[in-house]
Protein backbone atom coordinates (compact mmCIF):
# COMPACT_ATOMS: atom_id res chain seq x y z
CA UNK A 1 0.00 0.00 0.00
CA UNK A 2 3.17 2.55 0.88
CA UNK A 3 4.53 2.10 -1.92
CA UNK A 4 1.19 2.39 -3.87
CA UNK A 5 0.70 5.28 -2.81
CA UNK A 6 4.32 6.61 -3.21
CA UNK A 7 4.02 6.12 -6.98
CA UNK A 8 0.44 7.66 -7.19
CA UNK A 9 2.01 10.93 -5.64
CA UNK A 10 5.87 10.48 -7.98
CA UNK A 11 3.02 10.30 -10.61
CA UNK A 12 1.20 13.60 -9.86
CA UNK A 13 4.63 15.44 -9.72
CA UNK A 14 5.23 14.39 -12.76
CA UNK A 15 2.34 15.43 -14.53
CA UNK A 16 2.43 18.66 -12.60
CA UNK A 17 5.49 19.56 -13.96
CA UNK A 18 4.42 18.93 -17.32
CA UNK A 19 1.79 21.03 -16.77
CA UNK A 20 3.80 23.46 -15.29
CA UNK A 21 6.49 23.07 -18.40
CA UNK A 22 3.37 23.81 -20.46
CA UNK A 23 2.24 26.74 -19.03
CA UNK A 24 6.25 27.75 -18.78
CA UNK A 25 6.38 27.30 -22.93
CA UNK A 26 3.08 29.80 -23.94
CA UNK A 27 4.66 32.54 -21.29
CA UNK A 28 7.83 32.13 -23.81
CA UNK A 29 6.05 32.05 -26.96
CA UNK A 30 4.30 35.87 -25.64
CA UNK A 31 7.69 37.00 -25.07
CA UNK A 32 8.21 36.04 -28.86
CA UNK A 33 5.20 37.81 -29.61
CA UNK A 34 6.41 41.08 -27.67
CA UNK A 35 9.70 40.46 -29.24
CA UNK A 36 8.18 41.04 -32.92
CA UNK A 37 6.14 44.27 -31.19
CA UNK A 38 9.03 45.74 -29.44
CA UNK A 39 11.47 45.27 -33.02
CA UNK A 40 8.24 47.29 -34.63
CA UNK A 41 8.14 49.63 -32.20
CA UNK A 42 12.15 50.24 -32.51
CA UNK A 43 12.50 50.12 -36.33
CA UNK A 44 9.41 53.08 -36.79
CA UNK A 45 10.63 54.81 -34.15
CA UNK A 46 14.50 55.19 -34.85
CA UNK A 47 14.61 54.62 -38.01
CA UNK A 48 13.22 58.55 -38.67
CA UNK A 49 14.47 60.53 -35.52
CA UNK A 50 12.94 63.72 -37.68
CA UNK A 51 9.29 63.26 -37.29
CA UNK A 52 7.13 65.99 -36.00
CA UNK A 53 5.17 64.10 -33.63
CA UNK A 54 7.06 62.51 -30.45
CA UNK A 55 6.44 60.70 -27.31
CA UNK A 56 8.71 63.02 -25.49
CA UNK A 57 6.30 66.01 -26.04
CA UNK A 58 3.32 64.12 -24.06
CA UNK A 59 4.48 61.70 -21.81
CA UNK A 60 4.84 62.81 -18.06
CA UNK A 61 7.85 60.72 -16.64
CA UNK A 62 6.44 61.14 -13.17
CA UNK A 63 3.00 59.14 -14.32
CA UNK A 64 5.49 56.09 -15.78
CA UNK A 65 7.10 55.62 -12.32
CA UNK A 66 3.83 55.77 -10.73
CA UNK A 67 2.99 52.99 -12.95
CA UNK A 68 5.70 51.01 -12.32
CA UNK A 69 5.66 50.94 -9.12
CA UNK A 70 1.94 50.24 -9.14
CA UNK A 71 3.07 47.11 -11.10
CA UNK A 72 5.82 46.25 -8.62
CA UNK A 73 4.31 46.62 -5.47
CA UNK A 74 1.56 44.50 -6.96
CA UNK A 75 4.42 42.07 -7.87
CA UNK A 76 5.21 41.66 -3.91
CA UNK A 77 1.99 41.26 -2.76
CA UNK A 78 0.97 38.42 -5.34
CA UNK A 79 4.72 36.83 -4.00
CA UNK A 80 3.32 37.44 -0.15
CA UNK A 81 0.30 35.82 -0.84
CA UNK A 82 2.02 32.56 -2.40
CA UNK A 83 3.61 32.37 0.95
CA UNK A 84 0.20 32.18 2.77
CA UNK A 85 -1.37 29.54 -0.12
CA UNK A 86 2.02 27.31 1.27
CA UNK A 87 0.98 27.91 4.65
CA UNK A 88 -2.76 26.88 3.79
CA UNK A 89 -3.75 30.43 4.97
CA UNK A 90 -6.75 30.97 2.60
CA UNK A 91 -8.27 34.25 4.12
CA UNK A 92 -4.44 35.65 4.07
CA UNK A 93 -4.33 34.56 0.63
CA UNK A 94 -6.96 36.36 -0.67
CA UNK A 95 -6.40 40.09 1.51
CA UNK A 96 -2.85 39.58 -0.38
CA UNK A 97 -4.98 39.17 -3.82
CA UNK A 98 -7.72 41.81 -3.42
CA UNK A 99 -4.35 44.14 -2.51
CA UNK A 100 -2.48 42.83 -5.80
CA UNK A 101 -5.89 43.09 -7.86
CA UNK A 102 -6.45 47.17 -6.80
CA UNK A 103 -2.73 47.89 -7.68
CA UNK A 104 -3.08 46.27 -11.10
CA UNK A 105 -6.31 47.93 -11.86
CA UNK A 106 -4.53 51.56 -10.46
CA UNK A 107 -2.28 50.45 -12.73
CA UNK A 108 -4.84 49.94 -16.22
CA UNK A 109 -6.80 53.16 -14.64
CA UNK A 110 -3.51 55.38 -15.38
CA UNK A 111 -2.34 53.91 -18.70
CA UNK A 112 -5.72 54.32 -19.94
CA UNK A 113 -5.70 57.58 -18.49
CA UNK A 114 -2.66 58.18 -20.06
CA UNK A 115 -3.59 56.81 -23.79
CA UNK A 116 -7.02 58.73 -23.81
CA UNK A 117 -4.77 61.92 -22.78
CA UNK A 118 -2.36 61.11 -25.74
CA UNK A 119 -4.93 60.70 -27.59
CA UNK A 120 -6.68 64.33 -27.12
CA UNK A 121 -3.19 66.42 -26.80
CA UNK A 122 -2.81 64.60 -30.77
CA UNK A 123 -0.41 61.54 -30.18
CA UNK A 124 -3.14 59.24 -31.87
CA UNK A 125 -2.56 56.20 -33.56
CA UNK A 126 -4.29 57.17 -37.06
CA UNK A 127 -1.51 59.94 -37.45
CA UNK A 128 1.67 58.21 -37.89
CA UNK A 129 3.10 54.92 -37.98
CA UNK A 130 5.24 55.36 -34.32
CA UNK A 131 2.23 56.43 -32.42
CA UNK A 132 0.64 53.35 -33.83
CA UNK A 133 3.38 51.01 -32.85
CA UNK A 134 3.53 52.83 -29.48
CA UNK A 135 -0.12 51.66 -28.65
CA UNK A 136 -0.13 48.71 -30.15
CA UNK A 137 3.04 47.43 -28.01
CA UNK A 138 1.97 49.45 -24.73
CA UNK A 139 -1.78 48.18 -25.46
CA UNK A 140 -0.97 44.74 -25.84
CA UNK A 141 0.67 44.75 -22.50
CA UNK A 142 -2.57 46.33 -21.31
CA UNK A 143 -4.71 43.78 -21.87
CA UNK A 144 -2.27 41.21 -21.02
CA UNK A 145 -2.51 42.96 -17.37
CA UNK A 146 -6.46 42.98 -17.67
CA UNK A 147 -6.81 39.46 -18.22
CA UNK A 148 -4.07 39.00 -15.66
CA UNK A 149 -6.86 41.20 -13.15
CA UNK A 150 -9.72 39.14 -14.51
CA UNK A 151 -7.46 35.72 -13.57
CA UNK A 152 -6.97 36.94 -9.74
CA UNK A 153 -10.83 38.12 -9.65
CA UNK A 154 -11.51 34.44 -10.32
CA UNK A 155 -8.83 33.47 -7.93
CA UNK A 156 -9.80 35.39 -4.98
CA UNK A 157 -13.57 34.07 -5.47
CA UNK A 158 -12.81 30.20 -6.18
CA UNK A 159 -9.91 30.03 -3.57
CA UNK A 160 -12.97 29.23 -0.73
CA UNK A 161 -14.67 26.18 -2.78
CA UNK A 162 -11.30 24.53 -4.04
CA UNK A 163 -10.68 21.96 -1.26
CA UNK A 164 -7.58 20.33 -2.31
CA UNK A 165 -4.76 22.48 -1.54
CA UNK A 166 -2.49 21.09 -4.01
CA UNK A 167 -4.66 22.44 -7.11
CA UNK A 168 -4.74 25.58 -4.98
CA UNK A 169 -0.81 26.16 -4.95
CA UNK A 170 -0.74 25.29 -8.54
CA UNK A 171 -3.25 27.18 -10.06
CA UNK A 172 -1.57 30.06 -7.85
CA UNK A 173 1.99 29.28 -9.49
CA UNK A 174 0.24 29.76 -13.04
CA UNK A 175 -1.36 32.81 -11.92
CA UNK A 176 2.32 33.91 -10.37
CA UNK A 177 4.73 33.30 -13.61
CA UNK A 178 2.28 35.33 -15.85
CA UNK A 179 1.68 38.25 -13.11
CA UNK A 180 5.95 38.39 -12.84
CA UNK A 181 6.13 37.89 -16.53
CA UNK A 182 4.06 40.90 -16.89
CA UNK A 183 6.20 42.90 -14.90
CA UNK A 184 9.57 41.46 -16.75
CA UNK A 185 8.08 42.69 -19.88
CA UNK A 186 7.04 46.20 -18.24
CA UNK A 187 10.62 47.10 -17.62
CA UNK A 188 11.59 46.72 -21.32
CA UNK A 189 8.50 48.63 -22.10
CA UNK A 190 9.84 51.69 -19.91
CA UNK A 191 12.84 51.73 -20.43
CA UNK A 192 12.77 51.75 -24.92
CA UNK A 193 9.63 52.83 -24.97
CA UNK A 194 9.18 55.93 -22.16
CA UNK A 195 12.98 56.50 -20.76
CA UNK A 196 14.73 56.11 -24.56
CA UNK A 197 11.86 58.18 -25.64
CA UNK A 198 12.28 61.03 -23.59
CA UNK A 199 16.45 61.32 -23.71
CA UNK B 1 12.98 9.90 -0.01
CA UNK B 2 11.87 13.31 1.36
CA UNK B 3 8.13 13.60 2.18
CA UNK B 4 8.23 16.75 3.06
CA UNK B 5 9.15 17.80 -0.87
CA UNK B 6 5.76 16.18 -1.82
CA UNK B 7 3.38 17.90 1.00
CA UNK B 8 5.37 20.81 -0.56
CA UNK B 9 5.00 20.90 -4.33
CA UNK B 10 7.54 23.53 -6.51
CA UNK B 11 6.26 22.75 -9.67
CA UNK B 12 9.92 23.42 -10.86
CA UNK B 13 10.31 26.72 -9.60
CA UNK B 14 12.82 26.91 -6.29
CA UNK B 15 11.04 27.48 -2.64
CA UNK B 16 9.45 30.33 -2.04
CA UNK B 17 11.03 32.27 0.75
CA UNK B 18 9.97 35.69 2.18
CA UNK B 19 13.94 37.20 2.42
CA UNK B 20 14.27 36.57 -1.24
CA UNK B 21 10.84 37.97 -2.53
CA UNK B 22 12.11 41.39 0.23
CA UNK B 23 15.52 41.01 -1.84
CA UNK B 24 14.23 41.23 -5.22
CA UNK B 25 11.34 43.82 -4.22
CA UNK B 26 14.24 46.30 -3.20
CA UNK B 27 16.50 45.85 -5.58
CA UNK B 28 14.11 46.48 -8.03
CA UNK B 29 12.86 49.69 -6.45
CA UNK B 30 16.59 50.79 -6.11
CA UNK B 31 17.06 50.25 -10.02
CA UNK B 32 13.72 51.87 -11.10
CA UNK B 33 14.34 54.96 -9.37
CA UNK B 34 17.87 55.16 -10.61
CA UNK B 35 16.90 54.56 -14.66
CA UNK B 36 14.55 57.35 -13.59
CA UNK B 37 16.70 59.60 -11.89
CA UNK B 38 19.27 59.82 -14.68
CA UNK B 39 16.66 60.61 -17.26
CA UNK B 40 15.12 63.24 -15.38
CA UNK B 41 17.60 65.41 -14.11
CA UNK B 42 19.36 65.12 -17.78
CA UNK B 43 22.90 66.10 -17.10
CA UNK B 44 24.98 63.60 -18.34
CA UNK B 45 25.86 62.65 -21.43
CA UNK B 46 23.55 60.69 -23.81
CA UNK B 47 25.84 57.65 -24.28
CA UNK B 48 26.34 57.51 -20.20
CA UNK B 49 22.24 57.66 -19.96
CA UNK B 50 22.22 55.04 -22.63
CA UNK B 51 24.62 52.62 -20.85
CA UNK B 52 23.09 52.87 -17.58
CA UNK B 53 19.21 52.60 -18.41
CA UNK B 54 20.10 49.87 -20.35
CA UNK B 55 22.41 47.90 -17.64
CA UNK B 56 19.62 48.77 -15.05
CA UNK B 57 17.29 47.11 -17.26
CA UNK B 58 18.92 43.75 -18.04
CA UNK B 59 20.18 43.88 -14.12
CA UNK B 60 16.34 44.30 -12.88
CA UNK B 61 15.63 41.55 -15.38
CA UNK B 62 18.12 39.24 -14.11
CA UNK B 63 16.62 39.91 -10.50
CA UNK B 64 13.20 39.13 -11.71
CA UNK B 65 13.94 36.41 -13.07
CA UNK B 66 16.01 35.36 -10.50
CA UNK B 67 13.94 36.13 -7.42
CA UNK B 68 10.45 36.11 -8.45
CA UNK B 69 10.49 33.60 -11.12
CA UNK B 70 12.60 31.89 -9.17
CA UNK B 71 14.10 30.18 -12.26
CA UNK B 72 17.19 27.50 -11.03
CA UNK B 73 19.41 24.61 -11.99
CA UNK B 74 18.24 22.42 -9.26
CA UNK B 75 16.15 19.69 -11.04
CA UNK B 76 16.09 18.41 -13.89
CA UNK B 77 12.29 19.95 -14.37
CA UNK B 78 13.92 24.00 -13.71
CA UNK B 79 17.19 22.70 -15.62
CA UNK B 80 14.42 22.12 -18.76
CA UNK B 81 12.86 25.62 -17.88
CA UNK B 82 16.11 27.38 -18.21
CA UNK B 83 17.30 25.57 -21.38
CA UNK B 84 13.77 26.70 -22.96
CA UNK B 85 14.35 30.15 -21.70
CA UNK B 86 17.93 30.55 -22.94
CA UNK B 87 16.38 29.47 -26.34
CA UNK B 88 13.49 31.74 -26.09
CA UNK B 89 16.34 34.85 -25.46
CA UNK B 90 18.25 34.10 -28.45
CA UNK B 91 14.70 33.91 -30.52
CA UNK B 92 13.89 37.72 -29.61
CA UNK B 93 17.69 38.72 -29.67
CA UNK B 94 17.64 37.46 -33.64
CA UNK B 95 13.90 39.22 -33.75
CA UNK B 96 15.15 42.32 -32.68
CA UNK B 97 18.60 42.98 -33.40
CA UNK B 98 18.03 41.78 -36.86
CA UNK B 99 15.03 43.70 -37.53
CA UNK B 100 17.22 46.56 -36.88
CA UNK B 101 19.74 45.75 -38.71
CA UNK B 102 17.76 45.04 -41.80
CA UNK B 103 15.54 47.76 -41.49
CA UNK B 104 19.02 50.41 -41.29
CA UNK B 105 20.28 49.14 -43.81
CA UNK B 106 17.20 49.40 -45.62
CA UNK B 107 16.71 52.97 -44.82
CA UNK B 108 20.57 54.05 -45.45
CA UNK B 109 19.96 52.89 -49.04
CA UNK B 110 16.92 54.43 -49.98
CA UNK B 111 17.85 58.00 -48.37
CA UNK B 112 19.35 59.45 -51.66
Amino acid sequence: MQSNSLTETMHHAEADSNDVFGFWLYILTDCILFATLFATYLVLNYSNPMQSIQLKQYADLHDVLTETFLLLASNFTFCLSILNIYQKKVLKTQFWLILTFILGAGFIFMEVSEFIHFAQEGFRWDVIAHASSFFTLVGTHGLHVSFGLLWILTMIIQLPFIKAQHIAIRRMTYLGLFWNFLDIVWIFVFTIVYLLGAI
Amino acid sequence: MNPHSHSHPDFGTAPKKLSIYLIGFICCILLTLLSFWVVMIGTLSKGLTFTVIYSSACIQFLVQVICFLRLNTQTEQSRTNVMSFIFTIVILIAIIIGSLWIMRNVNANLMI
